[in-house]
């Protein structure tokens, strides 16, 4: 009886069962009945698996003062190991099936990732598991950890790009949680060693299965894998805690901040603009997006100008990354002499008034189409890839919210942009008052 | 001309563990189902080949060719023609090796092979681009890696101390004066002398046409043949006793590295054992090794802590070695990421005193077989994708490996005892002659340090276990002392001027 109950804990929600898409794979989505979602790709190769769990938390749900940082501080934690498996029996069986493994937290969501030997799967599952559900770690472990943390800010803070988005974060946001990066605070960071009990209230909030979804891709059987998922993550019960994010209110007036950085550098420029939030169905959403390789990518006219007609830059980029709320456009720009910051600036300030003006040409924009799905073919080559396909590129959003199949959604409303909508994305977001701009100099520019 | 020997590599999914090379084969196929088609051009030339005052030649010459016009087509048109098609072509520049390195498509085969072989058989040389990539290249050394990367820095500086005198002896993008010297005609002279048809060694896989390879053939016959023997490398300097360099900045930690040249690469016997030894004591960016775990695990002094016996390019970026970085000389690295300036004189301390207990007592049978397994496991991770397999049969090609690197490891792994382990550990590892590159403010003060050999406590914010503070003692009290006239500070704007 009891077997044939767990059964029909696992229900296949995708149809059909075997999905056809612009992803480059076959694939099996499926959802656990307490909530966890499962995500297969079975590939031919050598016999590498890669395991992936992505949650549903990042610094955007750090939305308490003083506890900044914590999202990625737990990503750090979860190698400190659970009463079935203590850290050093973790390393241990890592060692044994020869795993390569590790994470990353950013604004939305953590990833974790296991690469290993195919036979090595049950093992995976289990130590996976055991570690999501069962994480248990002595108030020593915590603090030591939080000192390895506050190693990692500072390794980072010698960049000045660290130091230049750290900056535009702060001014940028007042009440929503991407004031602070992913590292969160270094105040904050500082005082994580004090926060023992708070990471415990951090753990039962967050890791729960309805909020992980859960990737394997590579050589594996897919019943097989289905079926240790299913026997080891059952138990999990899911949570009831939702965080309410604060909203961002609207932005009325132009902020700016000059960093005056330690030591030598190249000055650096960033140029943001309040932006829609992520959606695949988005038609501004989308249009931003390819507006950001039209007008500051290596094929655009600024970046002719700047980098390689003038040579005042060495780079031009824009770039508007996926997000759950609202976030950023965000144009940056690498001076070779601080004189040219004001003009780097204004050449800014004239494309984005050109994008209003006048609509771009559709040769162009449908050679960047060609380029996304392109580009979206090329980056999922292997197993390691689809993993880090999935979180590098949109996929924890869909993944998390929407399923695979928004892919497809997507790559829809890619192709449905016309020069117009361009047009009109631009006229509606690239306005002086919902302007940031940040400046970095070096002690010696 | 030169004769092609082609070695064919008919392989389908899954390839790994398939790749091998043999010996004068000037191109690699690697044939399989995947739309997806990969090059990896090479040459073997690099920043060692660079002549005397035209330090960085190798590398400008490169990035001439991958992001620069050809004489077809200006820089801006070859970004034009490629967007479409997402694909893109980039160069590396290490000691002894360039690679071209692209992937494309099937569908979009043609027009960009076209690209990529105007690109390096017939490159524009304009004036526009020499200037624009000099200009990146002067301020890569001069601001980006004196200034912006703590850790890139130290790593660079021990290069630079080790091999002081020596063609390996500066950052491949050269010194700053050379950098600024170069001049349009060095370019073209080093591309006349280095880009030549014994230097090469032609790499692609994927579901590629086969008149791709008659193309290939055809046109890159067309470079010159060039001298039929090289200069041989001279030894690496050696090193006596403990010297230190400690590059000044204003910085929020400090950052080490140290190490010595070894005299074997992949090639030799010594390297499986030494294989085995460094990845107990310091896998990179793994929980495995030994100076993570007491350094960061156990104090949470830093990030992470590691060690080499290859050289690893882009340490602070990748988790796996990237390719085609190979080298005939390479050196024991220790690297031990930012700590607090306040633990500095500890975590030097307790990282070398780890390396000198490896050496004196060597390694356990247990420890052998489970880092054995670890590692013959481990390594079906390393190269996945079509383009990781060429890179590591070019290097295979390059070390004149009688195996792939996979399978020789596999062969040799398997059949090592504790005994090889141990006498390779006595033979190879040592505290004694090292370089330690030190990134950090306040030099004056830890030089001082140094010398007078004071104990150097550790306070933590939590209780830890009677053993570890036990150790510390030892750890604080280890003698380690450097005499004063082999301590030298650089502030950080003089670096590899």
């Amino acid at each position: 009886m009891k077997r044939r109950l767990i059964l029909f804990l696992f229900i296949l929600i995708a149809s059909p069962a075997w999905s056809e898409s612009i992803f480059p794979y076959k694939y099996q989505e499926a959802k656990l009945e307490n909530g966890l979602k499962v995500i297969l790709v079975p590939i031919d190769n050598a016999g590498l698996v890669s395991y992936t769990t992505v949650v549903n938390v990042g610094s955007r749900h750090e939305i308490e003062p003083g506890h900044t940082g914590f999202a990625h501080f737990f990503e750090h934690m979860m190698f400190r190991g659970t009463k079935k498996y203590p850290a050093d029996k973790y390393s241990e069986i890592l060692l044994e099936i020869g795993g390569d493994q590790n994470a990353f937290t950013g604004e939305d969501f953590t990833v974790y990732y296991v690469h290993f030997p195919r036979r090595f799967l049950e093992k995976v599952v289990d130590i996976e598991s055991d570690r999501f559900m069962n994480l248990d770690y002595s108030l020593s472990a915590f603090q030591t950890e939080a000192k390895a943390v506050l190693g990692e800010y500072n390794k980072n803070f010698a960049n000045p790009f660290f130091q230049l988005e750290e900056k535009l974060n702060e001014i940028a946001f007042e009440k929503s949680t991407y004031e602070h990066t992913a590292m969160g605070f270094l105040k904050d960071i500082q005082d994580m060693p004090n926060q023992f009990d708070y990471s415990r209230v951090f753990f039962t909030r967050f890791y729960r299965p309805e909020n992980c979804i859960i990737i394997v891709s590579g050589k594996f059987n897919p019943e097989e894998a289905l079926s240790l998922i299913k026997k080891y993550y059952s138990a999990w019960k899911p949570g009831d805690y939702r965080p309410e994010i604060p909203k961002e209110p609207e932005q009325t007036q132009e902020r700016k901040a000059a960093i005056h950085y330690e030591g030598d550098t190249l000055p650096l420029l960033s140029i943001a603009y309040k932006a829609p939030a992520f959606h695949p169905a988005s038609k501004e959403f989308a249009a931003l997006s390819l507006l950001s390789d039209l007008a500051f990518g290596e094929t655009s006219l600024l970046f002719q100008k700047l980098v390689l007609q003038e040579q005042k830059a060495d780079f031009v980029s824009g770039e508007y990354i996926p997000h759950m709320d609202d976030y950023l456009f965000n144009i940056a720009a690498r001076l070779k002499n601080i004189q040219d910051l004001s003009v780097a600036e204004q050449a800014i300030f004239e494309t984005l008034e050109q994008m209003k003006q006048k609509p771009v040409e559709a040769k162009r924009l449908e050679d960047l189409k060609s380029n996304r799905k392109y580009s979206f073919l090329m980056s999922f080559d292997t197993s390691k890839s689809i993993t880090n396909g999935f979180y590098r590129s949109m996929a924890p959003y869909l993944a998390l919210i929407h399923g695979v199949a928004a892919v497809d959604q997507i790559f829809k409303t890619y192709d449905s942009i016309t020069p117009g909508d361009i047009q009109n994305a631009a006229k509606q977001y690239f306005q002086k008052e919902k302007r940031i701009v940040v400046t970095l100099t070096g002690a010696k520019s | 001309m030169r004769r092609f020997i082609l070695l064919i590599l008919l392989i389908t999914t899954p390839p790994l563990w398939a790749v091998g090379v043999i010996p004068d084969t000037q191109i690699l196929l690697l044939k399989n189902e995947s739309p997806l088609v990969a090059f990896r051009i090479a040459f073997l030339t690099g920043s060692a080949n660079d002549p005397a005052g035209k330090e960085g030649v190798a590398a400008l010459t490169a990035s001439l060719l991958s992001d620069g016009g050809s004489q077809k087509n200006s820089y801006q048109e070859i970004l034009q023609l490629l967007f479409p098609m997402a694909a893109g072509y980039s160069s590396q520049v290490d000691k002894e090796m360039t690679v071209f390195v692209g992937v494309v498509h099937k569908d979009h085969l043609n027009g960009y092979y076209e690209l990529l072989r105007n690109a390096i058989l017939t490159p524009g040389f304009k004036e526009d681009d020499f200037d624009r990539l000099k200009t990146d290249q002067l301020n890569y050394v001069a601001k980006t890696l004196r200034f912006n990367n703590d850790e890139e820095l130290g790593k660079e500086t021990l290069n630079w101390a080790i091999f002081k005198g020596h063609p390996y002896g500066r950052p491949n993008e050269g010194t700053t004066s050379a950098i600024q010297s170069l001049t349009l005609q060095d370019v073209k002279n080093f591309y006349q002398d280095q880009y030549t048809t014994k230097n090469l060694i032609i790499g692609v896989a994927g579901n590629y046409p086969p008149n791709l390879i008659q193309k290939l053939k055809q046109d890159f016959a067309k470079l010159p043949e060039g001298i039929a023997d090289k200069e041989s490398l001279p030894p690496a300097p050696k090193i006596e006793g403990v010297r230190v360099v400690i590059v000044e900045k204003k910085t929020p930690a400090t950052a080490f590295s140290f190490g010595y040249p070894l005299s074997f690469t992949r090639s030799q016997e010594d390297y499986f054992p030494m294989m085995v030894m460094n990845s107990w004591l310091g896998q990179h960016r793994t929980l495995v090794g030994r100076l993570f775990n007491v350094m960061r695990e156990q104090r949470g002094l830093n990030y992470g802590d590691y060690s080499y016996i290859e050289h690893f390019a882009f340490g602070g970026s990748f988790h796996q070695p990237p390719p085609n970085f190979s080298r005939h000389q390479q050196i024991f690295q220790v690297w031990i990421r930012p700590v607090p300036h306040a633990v500095r004189h500890f975590a030097l301390r307790q990282a070398v005193r780890e390396v000198q207990m490896l050496s004196e007592k060597g390694l356990t049978e247990g420890d052998l077989q489970g880092i054995r397994n670890y590692l013959l496991n481990y390594m079906v991770s390393l190269a996945q994708s079509n383009s990781e397999l060429l890179g590591y049969a070019l290097d295979d090609h390059f070390y004149k490996l009688p195996k792939s690197y996979f399978d020789l490891s596999k062969q040799n792994l398997e059949s090592l005892d504790l005994n090889q382990v141990n006498a390779a550990i006595k033979k190879h590892l040592s505290t004694k002659n090292m370089v330690i590159a030190v990134v950090t403010e306040n030099a004056e003060g830890f030089k001082k340090a140094l010398i007078e050999n004071a104990p150097s406590p550790i306070k933590y914010d939590s209780p830890k276990p009677e053993a570890i503070l036990e150790e510390d003692k030892l750890i604080m009290n280890f003698p380690f002392k450097i005499q004063a006239e082999n301590i030298t500070i650089i502030p950080a704007d003089k670096m590899f001027e």
